[in-house]
């Protein structure tokens, strides 16, 4: 081993983290020994091991949250008719920046696949079902991601949904905005095209 | 298309080896084991990112971290340079010292069509190693082909995943099946559909191949023996639900489909002479560069080896001939060139290779 045992420790917990190699690591945990004093230490390792006890899913609609239920479930200014399906709390975040929705949302944590392990018992899809037999629901709209995977999960809440009275919608995928058509991927806009709109 | 010039650094036992190639025939000799095979296999893995018989890491040089090919390639009138490195830990790909992400935008910018001595069993080996060799072909010459065989490859292996978890439950929901059946059927579609096609083009050029290079009034042909032949692919896949929970895999598709190749109505696979395989085999080559031409209007790079054992000196001379077509390239390995005609090797590029040196006679 060529690095202290303490060190060694550290690296290997940055490793955990996806994305991050060996060498990445090691230029953290180094990081960390040269750069950060006690104080910043403890800051650190609090907001590290608080976080779980202070961050939790919402009972709702499963996003991460500190109070239950979350601040969107609760806040009475949000459209209830609308549900958003999405695969993760980072397609909540992301969607909230945009400032273009305001319904409500609901996480599944993933999206149905056999080979990861992924059922619809591993899936938030359990609570789904009776929230939307609500009365004030009107319209849900499936957010999943354009993968196999993503697009099976729409698939199937399509299939469990297609007696209820809802008005189901899945998002449009097509042309980012800002770029050329010309470099748009061909299965991108190719999608865009089967998509498209009258205008 | 003509690879100009062609650079190896550690591929397996190349250490550093460059060639200047030209237009026609490249005669590369060498006794058994002296490195002849390898060249050939480093421009098909430059062309394809990937070895048709062993892993990445078996391609770089003993005790060296990595491999890399490098070629400059005249296409069309336009000059492109490839380089594949590939390491312990995985490869990159450039295009004009440009990263490549997709291997799916790398493959196909240098055509290959290659006969390598495994092809040998294409008649009368497995349906595996048959689809292989076309799924191959046709990933080069069709980008939106490589994409739906991946995807149709990804999602069989989420049903077949999910067939092993719902066999071992009493009363399965197959609501998810349902689902990816319907997805799996989607692309089984398209992939039977350009592999019905290919077969359809690869008719019309392929018996007169085989006329050019055997002389014989016989007529070779070829045929797409599809796993599913019902027109409902959907349909068809869902009738077969308890025959795939039982067997916990996906026993219908293009993952099981099939080519069989006739001489007049004889079935090759049963009655073809060991000769009159290999004949047939180097006229489909044949054929296959002249799809490519028709299809990008240039001819691929022919890498042969070992080609000539077995076939008769007529037969040798006429592939030859072929092999001399404007503006065709091709590199043959053989042991000895002693037994083809004057003409042709005044033509030729000779390059004698011995324990991983190669060096151009004159």
């Amino acid at each position: 081993m060529i690095y202290p045992e303490a060190l060694e420790e550290l690296i290997s917990e940055f490793m955990k983290y996806p994305g991050i190699g060996r060498k990445t690591a090691e230029r953290y945990a180094l990081y960390t020994v040269n750069h950060f004093d006690q104080e910043a230490l403890d800051r650190f390792s609090q907001a590290l091991s608080a976080i779980k006890s202070r961050i939790g899913r919402c009972r709702i609609c499963g996003h991460l949250t500190e109070t239950d239920p979350c601040a969107i479930c609760q806040d009475p200014n949000r459209d209830k008719s609308v549900i958003m399906v999405v695969e993760s709390p980072k397609d909540v975040f992301t969607i909230e920046k945009s400032n273009k929705f305001r319904g409500i949302y609901h996480v599944l944590h993933g999206a149905l696949s056999p080979l990861d392990g992924l059922g619809p018992d591993e899936l938030n899809l359990a609570s789904l079902w009776p929230r939307i037999q609500q009365s004030e629901v009107k319209e849900l709209i499936i957010a999943t991601s354009a993968t196999q995977e993503g697009e099976a999960t729409a698939m199937y809440i399509q299939r469990v949904v297609k007696n209820m009275d809802l008005l189901l919608t899945r998002i449009g995928y097509g042309v980012p905005v800002g770029t050329n058509l010309e470099y748009a991927d061909e299965k991108t806009l190719s999608k865009a095209i089967e998509n498209r709109r009258s205008f | 298309m003509m690879i100009q010039k062609i650079t190896l650094t550690n591929f397996r036992n190349y250490q550093k080896q460059t060639l200047t190639l030209g237009s026609g025939i490249h005669f590369i000799i060498g006794a058994n084991g002296a490195g002849k095979t390898n060249l050939l296999e480093a421009l098909y893995v430059l062309s394809l990112a990937k070895s048709y018989k062993v892993e990445d890491a078996d391609l770089i040089r003993y005790t060296c971290d990595f491999a890399k090919i490098q070629a400059s390639v005249a296409s069309q009138n336009r000059q492109i340079d490839l380089s594949l490195i590939i390491t312990e830990i995985g490869k990159k790909a450039l295009l004009n010292d440009h990263e490549i992400k997709r291997l799916s935008d790398y493959i196909g910018n240098l055509h290959i069509v290659s006969f390598l001595p495994e092809d040998m069993s294409l008649i009368k080996g497995s349906p595996g190693d048959r689809r292989y060799y076309f799924d191959v072909f046709l990933s080069q010459i069709d980008k939106n082909y490589l994409e739906m065989l991946t995807t149709y490859k990804y999602t069989l292996r989420q049903r077949n995943e999910l067939l092993k978890k719902l066999s071992a439950e009493p009363k399965p929901d197959t609501t998810l099946l349902d689902v990816l059946t319907e997805q799996l059927a989607f692309h089984a579609q398209q992939v039977m559909a350009r592999r019905d096609e290919f077969v359809k083009e690869i008719n019309d050029v392929l018996n007169s191949a085989y006329k050019r290079l055997a002389h014989k009034n016989e007529m070779m042909s070829m045929t797409y023996c599809p796993s599913i032949e019902a027109t409902d692919t959907t349909a068809f896949l869902k009738s077969k639900y308890h025959q795939d929970l039982v067997a916990r895999i996906t026993n219908y598709g293009p993952h099981r489909d099939d080519y069989d190749f006739y001489l007049d109505d004889r079935l090759a696979r049963n009655h073809a002479s060991q000769g009159e395989q290999r004949t047939m085999i180097l006229s489909l080559i044949m054929a296959l560069g002249d799809l490519i031409y028709q299809i990008k209007k240039e001819r691929p790079v022919f890498l042969l080896d070992d080609v000539f054992s077995e076939l008769d000196s007529e037969r040798q001379n006429r592939l030859l001939e072929y092999l001399t077509t404007a503006n065709l390239q091709a590199i043959v390995t053989t042991t000895s060139v002693q037994e083809i005609k004057e003409t042709i090797i005044k033509k030729a590029k000779i390059f004698r290779v011995t324990n991983g040196y190669i060096k151009e006679e004159y």
